[in-house]
C-alpha cells in the first residue's frame, strides 16, 4: 500500500510518517537494531519465553527485513513493519515445533476450576464472576494492569499460552492454528477454553477483585 | 440457586427451564466456543434463557470479550512495560550480520 495523501481531506489529524524520515531509517538497517531491537525482543520474549530463541527470532526478522526492504514504502512506521515480520517468524517457529513435538496440552486445568462450581454445574455463589471495574478504556492506560496481564499470561503453560496468543493477539482463525500446529479442532478448543478460564481467574484475583489495587 | 420464597409453581417453572437450559459449566464451554465460531440460533437462545437466571454467566461472557480486547492491545504495550533488553553483544552481532 502506498503512502496515503489527501485521502482524509478535512478529516482527522492522524500523525503521518514523514517520507524522508522513513526513508533514512529504512536505508540504515543498523539503526533498526538500536531503535527497535529492544521492543522486538521484548515481544518475542513474551511469546516464546526463551531468551536465546527470542534473540534468534529478532535476528531472523532483521535479516528478512533487509532482504525485502524494497517492499517497505513508508506507509507505516519501520517498527510496525518489523513487528509484522516478527509475528510471521514466531508463527514459523511454532509451526516447526508443532511438527517436531505434540502441541496438545490437555493436562492443564484438568478440572476447569471445579471449585468454582457446585457439583450440579452451577457457579458457587461466593465464587461466581463479579462485575469488573474500571471499564476497559481506563485500564488500558495503566502500566500496573499490563504487568498483571503479562504475569497472568506467564502463568499459563507454554503451549496453552501460545495457542491463546495466536488466537487472541495474532487473530488467527482456529482452523489456521490447527493446521499450523497439527492439533485437532477439539483439542485446540479445550486448550483455549482452559486458557480463558485461567486467565480470567488470574486477572480477577490479581486486579479486578484485588482489594489492594486502587481502581 | 433456588430461592426459598418461590412458590411451588414458580419452582416447577424454574426446574422446567433448567431441564432445557445448559448448566453453568456447559455455558462456560459454549461461550468459549462462541469466541471462535458462530453459534447456532438455538444455542444463542439457550444462552439468553440461561442469562435470565444467571448473571454470573452473563458476566463471564462479557469478560471473555473484554479479555480479547485487552489481548489485542498487549503487543503494543509490552514494549513499554517490559525492561528486557537485547544484550549488547547480540546487537553488535546483528549489526554485523546486517551489513553483509
Amino acid at each position: 500500500m502506498s503512502f496515503q495523501s489527501g485521502a482524509t481531506a478535512g478529516g482527522a489529524s492522524k500523525p503521518e510518517v514523514q517520507p524522508e524520515a522513513a526513508a533514512t531509517a529504512a536505508s540504515d538497517p543498523s539503526r533498526w537494531v538500536d531503535e527497535d531491537g529492544d521492543v522486538l525482543y521484548r515481544y518475542a520474549l513474551e511469546r516464546v519465553r526463551k531468551p536465546d530463541i527470542a534473540q534468534d527470532l529478532v535476528q531472523e526478522t532483521f535479516l528478512a527485513a533487509v532482504r525485502t526492504i524494497d517492499r517497505f514504502r513508508g506507509g507505516s512506521t519501520v517498527r510496525s513493519w518489523l513487528c509484522g515480520i516478527l509475528k510471521h517468524k514466531i508463527c514459523d517457529y511454532y509451526r516447526k515445533l508443532g511438527r517436531e513435538t505434540s502441541f496438545t496440552d490437555l493436562e492443564f486445568l484438568n478440572d476447569e476450576c471445579a471449585e468454582k462450581f457446585v457439583p450440579e454445574g452451577y457457579w458457587v455463589h461466593m465464587n461466581g464472576p463479579k462485575e469488573w471495574k474500571p471499564e476497559a478504556d481506563e485500564v488500558m492506560h495503566r502500566d500496573e494492569f499490563w504487568k498483571t496481564m503479562r504475569d497472568c499470561l506467564g502463568k499459563l503453560p507454554e503451549r496453552v499460552a501460545a495457542v491463546f496468543m495466536m488466537r487472541e493477539m495474532d487473530e488467527l482463525e482456529s482452523k489456521e492454528i490447527c493446521s499450523m500446529l497439527s492439533i485437532s479442532d477439539s483439542n485446540l478448543w479445550v486448550m483455549l477454553h482452559r486458557a480463558r478460564m485461567a486467565l480470567r481467574e488470574c486477572l480477577a484475583m490479581n486486579w479486578f477483585e484485588n482489594p489492594e489495587v486502587r481502581h | 440457586m433456588f430461592q426459598e420464597h418461590r412458590s411451588w409453581l414458580q419452582l416447577q417453572i424454574v426446574l422446567l427451564i433448567c431441564r432445557f437450559a445448559p448448566t453453568c459449566t456447559e455455558v462456560a464451554r459454549i461461550l468459549s466456543l462462541g469466541m471462535d465460531k458462530q453459534l447456532s440460533l438455538i444455542m444463542r437462545m439457550k444462552l439468553r434463557i440461561h442469562y435470565l437466571m444467571c448473571s454470573f454467566c452473563e458476566r463471564y461472557a462479557k469478560q471473555l470479550k473484554y479479555m480479547r480486547t485487552v489481548a489485542r492491545e498487549f503487543p503494543e504495550k509490552i514494549g513499554e512495560i517490559s525492561d528486557a533488553k537485547l544484550p549488547t553483544e547480540a546487537k553488535e552481532r546483528l549489526k554485523e550480520a546486517l551489513l553483509k
